[in-house]
């Protein structure tokens, strides 16, 4: 069945392959369309259609140019605001979620197998719940409206999934490597460094697309726990929906979701591959 | 301000406040500055803030305002997390009976002075200022005014119906979406279908049936006026209009359907005095549509309130305080107001600000007419929909009931009135 | 399959010197590990005090027994939430199980384009759910999407009005939901098909098996262990999924498409009532362990078999 014939049946695969792909891409068809369409055109004709003039002043005014409230810079300061939030967010929670995972799984000390067992039992936890528990830590601990806060956050929970997947991955490993490390005199950190680490990549990959998405997309703890300045791009992206008083601006919503999605598509465009091969190289057990 | 405040010191705090001197003392010596918390981040509200917000620079003052964009439910979750962590903004957006409800979960500042020294308290419709004064004292104050049962009728149904004349009282709108439909007009009524939506449709009926009903059953929670027959008749025309729509609009905003109602395919729809100043930013000319008072069984205008405010919240800090006097005095002055409420299709709150200028519309004045004859003849009551008359999670639990009745014409209006009184039961 | 390993290594008790030594280590493991472990036990204990508090805007203290819960469930509201939540769980969790294992097998017969065929199916995953939520609302409102474009085309008879109908309405966020996620499962079933011993399948051949017998007997049994994370995953995913029905239907038509987390956010924060939200969230977290507890029996289980 893994040989390459010319069948009717294998044209009926690119056949199906096909027509669900397109049902895949007609979402974005839908918005990148309508990003080059005006405000007015949209409004007065339907939300599928074809750019009658190409509206590319859209993402002028997507990048830079409308206002949230008395902030007219469109969206490029909220995206360094996620940035800030994101890339720390994500490095620290995979390597943590690393060096856990590995400890859970190479080493096994006393009680982990509760703590692992609790800590993914987080990926389960809903994020409403966590809303004013979370405001009453940062409080205490003074971060509150601050960056740092958000960057906190989003590591804490986010070991629940890093640790997890990471955790699946080592186990694969043979710990005859590990014992032979430990009989040359290797420590903890001298294993994981040199060789833990350099065997990674795939599952890293998984866990910093992972991160990244889910920290880049959040709205709730953003919008909360910010102040003015430093909101994050959901927030941004959320003001330029319809409100009540206020005419739908779809053209330059649509323009706006593109940008604000680069980074996220570009992530998987590039890491789809090794997304894959991540998962199949163990973290699926 | 401490980042440790607990929740007793917050009270302790409320009482404190009492004692504390006149806030207006501390004015002068330092440069006012104001931290403001809303949801106003687009559109014409956007504008109307960033406006105030320049106003305020130009009197010196420093303005630091932190728009939460989406629901009111973020805004309220920022500012309760402010009030948590003991840092509550300066001043920030709240309306209806939640300005009582937040009141004691944090201090707030006596405005009585301020307000008194601008002889505000003559110029407010009495309803309005209860709300803003809970306890007896001002800790609030309203910002501009609209009615949420206005009626907005298309030009060019209008014609295709063959009719000129605006329809009074229910029996009048129900022949004209009639004579619309026999014209051809598919969905005379062209609104939307979100919850709020589905509250107005509601209270306009209720309150343009029976005002002294309304104001018995929603705002003061009579158990018989909750069953009366009144409110059955409310549920019967709220079906009518439910009927006479356009089924496909789902939960999609009134603004969806603009361009239909400006081009005549759809005929009227009762919306808010906002819908105005979006009409005009989406580009169609006064002339395309009427506006009156929406329909009222005993001819005389119905004024269904929604008030946008400002609620103080007590702070320490001298230029905080100096920041929230000029705030206060801002949001009385007519020459602000006529600003603001130009910027929005508002009406002011002042019932003596002129609007016979030229930057009123015709709608705008209207309104204000209406109002003023509503509040003579004890007509003028609080929006449901839009969390003026009760708390909100009251409000949540009867927009339930309401909206599910709009979506499901398999419920009677018997079983509407009985599952709305069992909500009431429910959430009190 | 993976379990080999619980005999792995395990230090015996060290020297007080090696704790010494050893200390960086530890906070490395231990802190990380135990913040996250302590963050979700004290949130769900605080949530658990809070559910029998008579607290409103703000957490006040105080003891009310049952009465949020009881509220909570007499609830119109909540009773839609459950019964949608058992509807949308199992539709969703199906489905998008189905749809990432026919993708997978669809990629996995060798076709041209595998890369550019993969990155689609994964896009969405990419994509908030605020922002997936709104876009298909759009195509699914009958009156400015897809059944607009067909009427506009001249089939005017075409009717798919799912988003504004009381009983079909949970089904568009299934529809989307799948749309998001699907992408996860394929990737996941495909690294499960990609792992295949390929000696297997060949000696299947040459027994004379057939592709479908061959995906039957031999292939796919050897997905099962993949078909539990994925099911875990995406029921995550479904619990998740807040923004999403947000943005999509907001709970609506009416109140048909209410879900748990929408009633819990809307008790605590829209209602400002905190104690019945967290009412609410118990009961969430109950119905969540009555599903994980049997997956974790059958992790015991499987360890316990192959030990």
């Amino acid at each position: 069945m893994r040989d390459r014939t010319f069948a009717p049946s294998r044209i009926l695969i690119y056949l199906v392959v096909s027509l669900i792909a397109a049902a895949y891409l007609a979402p974005l068809a839908v918005v990148v369309l309508n990003s080059l369409r005006t405000n007015e055109e949209i409004a007065q004709a339907s939300m599928i259609g074809w750019p009658k003039q190409w509206a590319w002043s859209n993402y002028a005014a997507a990048w830079s140019g409308f206002c949230v409230a008395e902030t007219c810079a469109g969206i490029r300061p909220y995206m360094l605001n996620s940035a800030l939030v994101t890339i720390p967010a994500t490095i620290i929670s995979t390597m943590l979620g690393a060096i856990a995972g590995y400890a859970v799984s190479l080493w096994r000390f006393r009680g982990d197998s509760w703590i692992y067992g609790i800590v993914t039992l987080g990926l389960f936890l809903p994020q409403q719940m966590r809303l004013l528990p979370w405001t009453i830590v940062l409080r205490d601990i003074g971060l509150i409206n601050t960056l740092a806060g958000l960057v906190l956050i989003h590591t804490i929970q986010g070991l629940s999934f890093t640790t997890l997947f990471c955790r699946n991955y080592y186990v694969a490993i043979p710990h005859e490597l590990i014992r032979a490390a430990r009989i040359d005199g290797a420590g903890f950190f001298r294993i994981f460094w040199r060789i833990i680490l350099p065997l990674s990549s795939p599952i890293l990959i998984v866990t910093v697309i992972w991160q990244f998405t889910h920290i880049w997309n959040e709205f709730l703890y953003g919008v909360t726990f910010t102040t003015g300045q430093q909101q994050p791009v959901t927030a941004a992206l959320i003001a330029l929906s319809a409100a009540i008083a206020d005419i739908p601006q779809h053209g330059v919503q649509s323009a706006a979701v593109i940008i604000a999605a680069l980074p996220t598509l570009l992530i998987y465009l590039l890491g789809g591959r090794y997304f894959v091969r991540g998962l199949t190289a163990g973290a699926v057990k | 301000m401490p980042i440790t405040t607990t929740r007793r010191r917050l009270l302790a705090g409320s009482v404190a406040a009492l004692a504390l001197p006149a806030f207006a003392r501390a004015q002068g010596a330092v440069k006012p500055r104001l931290t403001a918390i809303s949801q106003w981040s687009a559109g014409s509200d956007g504008a109307a803030i960033t406006a105030l917000g320049k106003k305020f620079e130009e009197k010196g003052g420093i303005w630091q305002h932190s728009p939460v964009p989406g629901f009111t439910t973020e805004m309220m979750n920022k500012l309760r997390a402010q009030i948590i962590a003991g840092d509550p903004p300066a001043c920030s957006q709240l309306k209806g009976p939640e300005i009582a409800a937040w009141s004691k979960i944090a201090p707030t500042v006596n405005l009585d002075a301020v307000v008194a020294s601008a002889g505000y308290e003559k110029v407010v419709a009495p309803d309005l200022a209860r709300l803003h004064k809970p306890g007896g004292k001002w800790i609030a104050l309203p910002l501009q005014i609209y009615s949420t049962n206005m009626l907005f009728l298309s030009k060019r149904a209008m014609d295709k119906a063959k009719a000129d004349k605006i329809p009074v009282t229910w029996a009048d709108f129900n022949d004209l979406a009639e004579k619309m439909k026999a014209g051809g007009i598919t969905y005379p009524i062209a609104n939307g279908g979100t919850r709020p939506d589905d509250g107005q449709k509601f209270e306009a009926s209720f309150a343009g049936i029976s005002p002294a009903s309304y104001r018995a059953a929603i705002m003061d929670l009579d158990k018989k006026a909750l069953e009366g027959p009144e409110i059955k008749a409310a549920f019967a025309q709220v079906r009518k209009i439910a009927d006479w729509m356009d089924p496909n609009v789902g939960a999609q905003p009134y603004a969806t359907n603009l361009k239909r109602f400006v081009d005549g395919d759809m005929g009227m729809m009762i919306m808010g005095g906002w819908a105005q100043g979006v009409l005009r930013n989406a580009g169609f000319k006064f002339d395309d549509f009427m506006i009156a008072p929406g329909p009222s069984d005993n001819t005389k205008p119905v004024f269904l309130l929604n008030a946008d405010a400002f609620i103080f919240w007590q702070r320490s800090e001298p230029d905080l305080q100096a920041g929230q006097t000029l705030m206060a005095q801002l949001v009385m002055d007519p020459a602000i107001q006529t600003m603001y409420s130009q910027i929005t299709g508002s009406i002011p709150v002042r019932t003596d600000v002129d609007l016979s200028g030229a930057g009123w519309s015709d709608g705008q004045r209207r309104t204000a007419s209406a109002l003023k004859d509503a509040v003579a003849n004890n007509q003028a009551v609080l929006s449901l929909a839009h969390n003026m008359a009760q708390e909100n999670g009251l409000t949540a639990a009867m927009i339930d009931v309401i909206t599910e009745y709009v979506k499901n014409k398999t419920i009677t209006p018997e079983q509407a009135v009985t599952r709305l009184a069992e909500a009431v039961e429910g959430a009190r | 399959m993976t379990d080999a390993v619980s005999t792995a290594t395990r230090p015996g008790r060290p020297a007080i010197s090696g704790v010494v030594r050893r200390l960086p280590e530890y906070l490395m493991i231990w802190v990380p590990l135990l913040f996250s472990a302590a963050h979700l036990v004290s949130f769900s204990l605080w949530t658990i005090w809070i559910s029998f508090t008579p607290s409103t805007l703000v957490p006040v203290s105080g003891w009310v027994g049952l009465r949020n819960y009881t509220a909570v469930m007499a609830s119109r509201n909540w009773q839609i939430a459950f019964d949608n939540l058992l509807l949308f769980g199992s539709a969703f969790v199906l489905l998008s199980l189905v749809t990432g294992l026919v993708l997978a097998i669809l990629l996995d017969q060798r076709i041209r384009g595998e890369n550019v065929l993969r990155s689609i199916f994964l896009y969405p995953l990419a994509v908030s759910f605020v922002v997936t939520g709104t876009v298909w609302s759009w195509l699914l409102n009958p009156g400015i999407g897809i059944q607009k474009l067909v009427h506009d085309l001249g089939w005017t008879s075409f009717r798919f009005d799912w988003l504004v109908n009381r009983d079909m309405a949970i089904w568009t966020i299934v529809i989307a939901a799948i749309w998001q996620s699907s992408g996860f499962a394929m990737a996941l079933f495909l690294a499960g098909l990609r792992s295949v011993d390929a000696d297997i399948i060949k000696a299947a051949q040459i027994d004379g098996a057939g592709p479908i017998r061959i995906y039957r007997r031999v292939i796919l049994p050897t997905l099962w262990p993949i078909t539990i994370t994925v099911v875990v995953v995406q029921l995550q995913f479904a619990i998740s999924a807040f923004d999403l029905v947000r943005a999509l239907t907001n709970g609506g038509p009416g109140i048909a498409t209410q879900l748990p987390a929408l009633v819990v956010y809307d008790l605590m924060f829209q209602r400002g009532l905190l104690g019945r939200g967290a009412a609410a969230a118990v009961l969430m977290l109950l119905i969540l362990l009555a599903v994980l507890l049997p997956y974790a029996a059958w992790r015991y289980f499987r360890r316990a078999t192959h030990a």
